[in-house]
């Protein structure tokens, strides 16, 4: 019976995934909210009742992400670029390129054929190219962030940004607003703006195919959309591609 | 009534629409907002201009319009790019600076003068950092007006470290620490030393040669003017009326450029002196 519980604590959201044996049993989410250790703690609770466990049951907890230091219960600490490659090899053993959108960071791993990270590069210092930018948008336009993919993909002539500034493309979103365009041609034009800062992170670490796209933003079906044409390859996304890091933290558990 | 001559320069930057008029050793001047919807509304800022100056619009002998919404003019006589409007407005305000910073309301620029010439310049228009936009969102999130930030900033004790440089991550960085206790003092003076450094990594692109001049609305926080200095290391000069510096340059070239025509016996085109709206946007 050797259960493992993987702890990812992102900077928005915190993610727990249950594994036996190298097999996902459940998993959970919920936002990262104002303390980590809380967080943690709840997310975990969650997906140990999922998987019809008892916590005594967990063998080892790992803990992963940003936030990682602050999980008091966890047995040790597995850096998120290891953890995250052992995710998406779980998911999609072909993978080579991790594209990895989270809250506050855009980040890109490169993997070698046996799944280990080799290189990665990452932008933490702009909200440009990360899941803020859609928060900043999905707030001027009084949407929830999870309608924003179906929405962008009505677009039919979507809005040029002049920067990919997260405060800039705020103040000129309002004045096309003003001037008519739509939600989704906002949404489009966010995209596109988001799509060409994260390609030029990818291009600069080598794009090598099979390209997956995980973290938050993966959830975002007319981001995966643009940055699909702005990288010229196709992309694959896991089903709950926020759980690629807890998930690699438990597996990466289970296996020392 | 005789008509004398009078030169005006319109600025209209991303925040304030500004008016300079001079001539007969008179220098008038005029700040008002520019605004998402008032931008094609430059000639009502210069209608209270001429008010305010008791001059005729037809006494304006000519017009020359600068800034980025300068082709938004139409009653100016000719457009200038804002770099060289600010260089001739410094050279006449602080004949002895050679190093503009401009921090203006959605870019922050660095501008290197020999003689009165622009020989090199820099700008950031592309990120909110280190431009007012980025002190207008921290003010907002603290809950001081933006004017009073300088004065706030004074009585700091140990200005607070600020890590981000974004300002959307900031702005959560400052709330962050409001909430951990910090005193919003030492908030807004670790913001400053923020947005100085940020200014001097990119006019530090040029060869920085003193004086330095600082210019735009950032020019009016003394508290950012007090951090510029400490980190260009060097005392910094600060016009009378720093957000005026393009439009006065802009009256300037224009005086210049139809004294000059005139010498040559040849009057430069004029637009009807009309007060219109534009009618296109850019």
């Amino acid at each position: 019976m050797q259960y493992v519980l993987g702890i990812d604590v992102g900077s928005s959201f915190a993610k727990a995934a249950v594994v036996r044996n190298g097999i996902l049993l459940s998993y959970s989410t919920n936002p990262s909210g104002g303390s980590y250790a809380d967080a943690a703690r709840k997310v975990s609770d969650e997906a140990i009742e999922k998987a019809a466990i008892a916590r005594t049951d967990i063998a080892a907890t790992i803990a992963t992400g940003y936030g990682a230091g602050t999980i008091d219960f966890a047995a040790r600490t597995i850096a998120d670029i290891s953890c995250h490659a052992a995710g998406i090899r779980h998911f999609f053993p072909s993978v080579r390129t991790v594209i990895d959108i989270g809250g506050q960071f855009c980040r890109v791993i490169k993997l070698d054929a046996e799944g280990r990270p080799v290189n990665f590069v990452q932008n933490e210092k702009c909200a440009g190219g990360s899941g803020k930018f859609l928060q900043v948008i999905a707030r001027i336009l009084h949407l929830k962030v999870e309608d924003i993919g179906a929405l962008s993909l009505l677009s039919e002539k979507p809005v040029q940004f002049t920067t990919g500034c997260a405060v800039f493309a705020e103040s000129e979103a309002v004045s096309r607003i003003a001037e008519g365009a739509s939600p989704a041609d906002i949404l489009a034009g966010v995209h596109n703006a988001m799509s060409a800062k994260i390609t030029n992170l990818t291009v600069r670490l080598g794009l090598v195919p099979d390209c997956a796209v995980t973290g938050g933003g993966a959830k975002d079906t007319g981001l995966v959309h643009t940055l699909e044409t702005e990288l010229g390859s196709m992309v694959l996304v896991p089903d709950e591609p926020w759980i690629t890091g807890a998930l690699g933290a438990a597996l990466l558990g289970g296996v020392v | 009534m005789k008509c004398t001559h009078y030169f005006a320069g319109v600025d209209i930057g991303s925040t304030m629409t500004k008016v300079a008029i001079v001539g007969e050793g008179k220098e008038f001047s005029l700040i008002g907002p520019t605004g998402p919807e008032h931008r094609k509304l430059a000639n009502r800022v210069m209608e209270q201009a001429l008010q305010e100056a008791g001059i005729q619009f037809n006494c304006i002998t000519y017009i020359v319009a600068t800034g980025y919404g300068r082709i938004n003019v139409p009653f100016a006589d000719k457009q200038v790019t804002e770099i060289t409007c600010h260089a001739k407005g410094i050279s006449s305000a602080l004949p002895s600076a050679r190093t503009i910073v401009d921090i203006g309301g959605q870019d922050s620029k660095g501008i290197r003068i020999e003689n009165g010439k622009v020989i090199d310049f820099v700008m950031n228009d592309k990120c909110a950092a280190g431009t007012g936009r980025f002190l207008e969102i921290i003010a907002d999130a603290l809950g001081v007006p933006l004017d009073k930030l300088g004065d706030v900033s004074m009585t700091a004790d140990k200005p607070a470290v600020i890590g981000n440089m974004c300002t959307v991550f900031a702005e959560q960085e400052v709330i962050s620490q409001l909430a951990a206790g910090e005193p919003v003092a030492n908030l807004v003076a670790g913001i400053h030393h923020a947005i100085a450094g940020r200014v001097f990594g990119l006019v530090n692109k040029l060869k920085i040669k003193p004086d330095v001049a600082v210019t735009g609305g950032g020019a009016k926080n003394a508290g950012l003017v007090k951090a510029l200095e400490t980190r260009f290391g060097c005392p910094v000069l600060v016009p009378v009326e720093p957000l005026m510096t393009g439009a006065l340059g802009a009256a300037l070239i224009g005086q210049e450029l139809y004294e000059k025509a005139v010498r040559d016996g040849k009057e430069p085109a004029r637009k009807p002196r009309e007060l219109g709206e534009a009618t296109f946007f850019s």
